[in-house]
């Protein structure tokens, strides 16, 4: 033991304390008074034996197993619609109708662009006489 | 089986006098300790009461595989912690010097007693760190226990507590052949 230590030691030892014939009347006053807690009397730790566990793993996958069975097994009462073919269910489209659509007011106004422009040119060519 | 663990098995069993026997020898060590960490010496009996009363009713929790004593000074200092409040961190900047207990305690010594320098010196954990090493011999195990602490925390704060105290010594020394 070092001088340090040694004198940590002996100073802790010079500390003059003594338990008085009061407080050991309370200590022991109290201690009759408390009830201690029995090793029984403690919750129990919630730890599942090795039969749970087994137990709810069969469960789970039997129930997987009995949700894709149930699944596959109601698949076929649904009624199926027929096969649709997608391109003969199209209508189809006249490509040259629907140009022709498209194109004809705008030919119309130009065919009457055109007459108004001649009938135009025809009267200045009359106002200066040519 | 020791007398102890005679006494611990009586005493689990609910006898009130053997934990009283079993308690005795501690009594007055963990008062001394205690009056170290308590405003005054009512505060520290009243905490003692409290730790012998809280050891009894839950002896059940105690583990064979540690010193008895270090179960009993855990539970000292957290109650001597519950004591003092959150706010109050340090014990010793607020100790009120006329009822300071551990000044009544040692009144009549001539000389400096260190553990006074080393509650001002050293913060709450690492005074019990130094305590339990020096004035009860615990080993660095036991102390980590009674703190709740790792090995090599403990380890480190009792060289940090033992390189202030031993420069405070010094520095007392040479104070004293300053002046002769």
């Amino acid at each position: 033991m070092d001088k340090l230590a040694k004198q940590l030691h002996d100073d802790a030892q010079r500390i003059d304390a003594s338990v008085s014939d009061e407080l050991e009347r309370r200590i022991e006053a109290s201690l009759r008074a408390a009830t201690p807690e029995l090793e029984g009397s403690r919750p129990a730790p919630v730890t599942r034996p090795p039969l749970f566990w087994w137990a709810s793993t069969i469960t789970g996958v039997a129930t997987a197993v009995a949700v894709i069975a149930i699944a596959n097994w109601r698949a076929p009462d649904q009624p199926v619609a027929p096969p649709v073919n997608i391109v003969a269910a199209m209508p189809s489209i006249d490509l040259n109708a629907e140009t022709a659509m498209l194109t004809g007011p705008l030919q119309q106004e130009l065919d009457r662009l055109q007459s108004d422009l001649k009938k135009a040119e025809e009267k200045v060519k009359q106002e200066i006489g040519l | 089986m020791s007398d102890e663990l005679k006494l611990i098995a009586a005493a689990k069993a609910g006898s009130a006098d053997a934990f009283a026997d079993l308690v005795r020898a501690y009594r007055v060590r963990l008062l001394r300790f205690l009056l170290t960490r308590s405003p005054s010496y009512a505060d520290a009996e009243d905490v003692l009461q409290d730790t012998l009363v809280a050891a009894f009713r839950y002896l059940h929790s105690y583990d064979p595989r540690w010193r008895f004593s270090t179960w009993l000074y855990r539970i000292a200092i957290r109650n001597a912690a519950k004591l003092r409040g959150p706010e109050l961190v340090e014990i010793g900047d607020l100790r009120d010097q006329e009822n300071d207990p551990l000044q009544q305690c040692i009144a009549d010594s001539e000389t400096e007693n260190l553990w006074v320098s080393a509650r001002q010196l050293l913060n709450d954990e690492v005074y019990s760190a130094m305590w339990l090493r020096y004035a009860e011999d615990m080993s660095v195990n036991d102390i980590s226990r009674a703190l709740d602490r790792s090995a090599s925390w403990t380890k480190v704060n009792l060289m940090r507590g033992r390189r202030v105290l031993g420069t405070h010594l010094n520095s007392v020394a040479q104070q004293s052949e300053a002046y002769g």
